[in-house]
């Protein structure tokens, strides 16, 4: 079964009352274990789809499902328990909580979900570590450099074992060695611990460690290639 | 509803949420201060108003209960103010019976009439008080009121009068002056009298027309030996008031009315009412210019951190948890704000706790027996009632700025730059 799932699904945003399509009757479902990029280019609606993946967003039509749970039946507080229990987010502008440090960032989510407190110390310690920023625990996001704060980003989003990882443009601010270093961490968790990893992408070296390739372009799909490893 | 409110208890429960919104706090330090200042001053401002109002009050009522009144008083059932000689009770009996009350401190019998004194130079209307010289200091505080001469001294025939009126009758100590009334059957009669002492009371009533006499003096002047028109009680304790009313009633049986002095004077207690009701006016106002403040300063700071909100709601923070944090920053706001308002408040209150000099203004303040050291007291009440206030008031302030925050769509916020 997918993790996530889209069945005929379409967005349109009014702005100013002028309606823009940004996906026309999509279908994708994201099996477990799938390290999948959704390429395009800009405007193509592959950001707007991961907002529907993550129940960040709701579509004008058809349905978004994770685990086979139609999100639509769901209210804001039972998404809420949705996104804690199943979804880890990486974003392009890292959006760490500037107030609290890179354990506390990591931390939080687990405190979210109700983990006791030397233990999520112990997991958001080992984390860290595990992506080489163990020395960064008591820093804060301005004190790090993009590549650090995201590969925090990225600790917050795995340290409370998602289901799946939706990871909008994460390489899209970091230099090509970073973005390498980045790129080889996630690759190795899904290997490794078999965490679904989708990426919203333009950038050619996610692309190429894609196994699985969906082309967007004007809202629709237009290619879905499966490569191999 | 009822499981929203308690997710959001257990969420302000939470030690992260507080810390969350400390630390929001210290992201706009100097807006935060502005908002903890603008409580403070006017939370110090309210607290120092509040002590000056019901130490005004309070020394009025005083004023009134120790320098005349007294606690309670006893009259005859039908006693009229208007016609004080009319009714009148029996002293004797009067005395014995309230004598075995635990709850007095003191009795004191009284007879009151209406006359003219008259010196060589002028005359003046006045109320006669006849009063037991002996038993009148343990219920008021006229006897420590002589500002010169004696407390009756040693010879018959002495009166003891304010300032006021020994400056409208042109007299001295030792001067002569006549006591001209109208007696209990309707006869006039006189007596003369020397003035033995000089009362500085703090009310102009007191001090301007009232005569005190002896009480056998004033009884063999008005021709009702044995009678007295009141008795003022004093209480032990003010909270044992009503309990004294009821004993001394029943000591005296039917022919007798006790009242209490809030009994005795409705326009003060109306008067301190109204101070109270003003005060809560205050308190609305500064509240609500609180309030204002508070929820400007919030809804600044949810829209700038919008795009924060965002990617908390993404993580998965429940909404409940979202609101908690919006609170706590309101009542950590307000919780500083009050605590520097009170340090700054009761540290007034502690600098001019020797009484405030209004003496430049005592010839207007006397009329409404109002003291000329106003002296700040601080009630339970001054701490308590802010306290719940405030809370309210970051309750409410926060609502608007929670909602906001709990409304924002993931995926809108996540776009805001």
């Amino acid at each position: 079964m997918a993790v996530v799932e889209a069945k005929n699904v379409s967005k349109l945003y009014a702005v100013r009352g002028i309606e823009t399509r940004a996906l026309h009757e999509v279908s994708l479902a994201v099996g477990a274990g799938e390290f999948i990029a959704l390429a395009g280019p800009s405007g193509s609606g592959k950001t707007t789809l991961l907002n529907l993946f993550g129940a960040l967003d709701a579509p004008t039509a058809g349905v978004v499902e994770i685990d086979g749970q139609d999100l639509a039946r769901l209210s804001r507080a039972q998404l809420a328990a949705l996104r804690l229990a199943k979804l880890g987010f990486v974003f392009q502008a890292f959006n760490l909580i500037p107030v609290l440090t890179a354990r506390e960032n990591v931390e939080f989510v687990m405190e979210l979900q109700g983990v006791p407190a030397a233990e999520r110390r112990e997991r958001a310690n080992a984390q860290l570590a595990e992506l080489g920023i163990a020395e960064l625990a008591e820093k804060r996001p301005l004190e790090m450099s993009g590549g650090q704060q995201q590969r925090v980003a990225v600790a917050r989003a795995i340290v409370s074992q998602p289901r799946v990882v939706l990871a909008d443009e994460p390489t899209a601010n970091l230099d090509s060695v970073t973005a390498e270093k980045l790129l080889d961490q996630m690759e190795r968790l899904n290997r490794e611990r078999g965490v679904t990893f989708v990426f919203s992408t333009h950038d050619s070296r996610v692309i190429e460690r894609a196994r699985r390739v969906v082309r967007l372009r004007d809202g629709a799909v237009v290619a879905d290639e499966h490569v191999a490893p | 509803m009822r499981r929203a409110l308690a997710d959001f208890a257990r969420a302000l429960l939470r030690a992260s949420t507080w810390r969350l919104a400390l630390r929001g706090l210290g992201r706009q330090p100097r807006r935060s201060a502005l908002v903890i200042a603008a409580v403070a001053i006017g939370l110090s401002g309210l607290v120092f108003a509040m002590a000056l109002q019901f130490g005004l009050v309070f020394q009025m009522a005083e004023t009134a209960i120790r320098t005349e009144i007294g606690d309670l008083q006893v009259h005859a059932s039908d006693w009229r103010e208007s016609a004080p000689l009319e009714q009148r009770l029996a002293q004797a009996p009067a005395l014995r019976a309230l004598r075995a009350l635990p709850l007095l401190r003191g009795v004191a019998p009284r007879l009151r009439g209406e006359g003219l004194a008259l010196s060589p130079r002028a005359s003046v209307g006045v109320r006669v008080l006849g009063i037991d010289v002996a038993r009148e200091p343990s219920v008021t505080t006229l006897a420590r009121l002589v500002a010169s001469g004696a407390w009756f001294g040693v010879g018959e025939r002495r009166v003891v009068i304010g300032e006021g009126l020994a400056r409208r009758l042109r007299v001295g100590l030792g001067d002569k002056l006549v006591l001209s009334v109208q007696d209990a059957r309707g006869d006039l009669t006189g007596e003369a009298f020397r003035v033995g002492g000089l009362l500085r009371p703090p009310s102009r009533g007191l001090d301007e027309s009232v005569v005190l006499v002896r009480l056998g003096e004033a009884q063999c002047l008005f021709g009702v030996p044995g009678e007295i028109s009141e008795l003022a009680l004093a209480v032990h304790q003010a909270e044992a008031l009503e309990a004294a009313k009821r004993a001394a009633a029943t000591a005296l049986g039917a022919g007798a009315r006790v009242e209490t002095w809030r009994e005795l004077q409705p326009l003060l207690v109306a008067m301190i009412a109204m101070f109270d009701q003003v005060g809560w006016v205050v308190y609305a106002a500064i509240f609500v210019a609180m309030a204002f403040g508070i929820a400007n300063a919030l809804l600044m700071s949810v829209f700038e951190r919008t795009r924060e909100i965002g990617v908390l709601m993404a993580i998965g923070m429940p909404p409940a948890r979202m609101v908690a944090i919006v609170v706590a920053e309101a009542l950590v706001t307000v919780a500083l704000g009050v605590a520097c308002g009170f340090a700054l408040g009761f540290g007034a209150v502690w600098l001019v706790r020797d009484g405030i000099d209004l003496s430049a203004w005592s010839e207007g303040l006397r009329s409404f027996g109002v003291p000329t050291r106003l002296v700040p007291i601080v009630r339970s009440g001054d701490v308590w009632s802010p306290l719940w206030v405030a809370t309210a008031t970051a309750l409410l302030a926060s609502l608007w700025p929670a909602l906001r925050a709990v409304r924002t769509r993931p995926a809108e916020a996540l776009r805001r730059i």
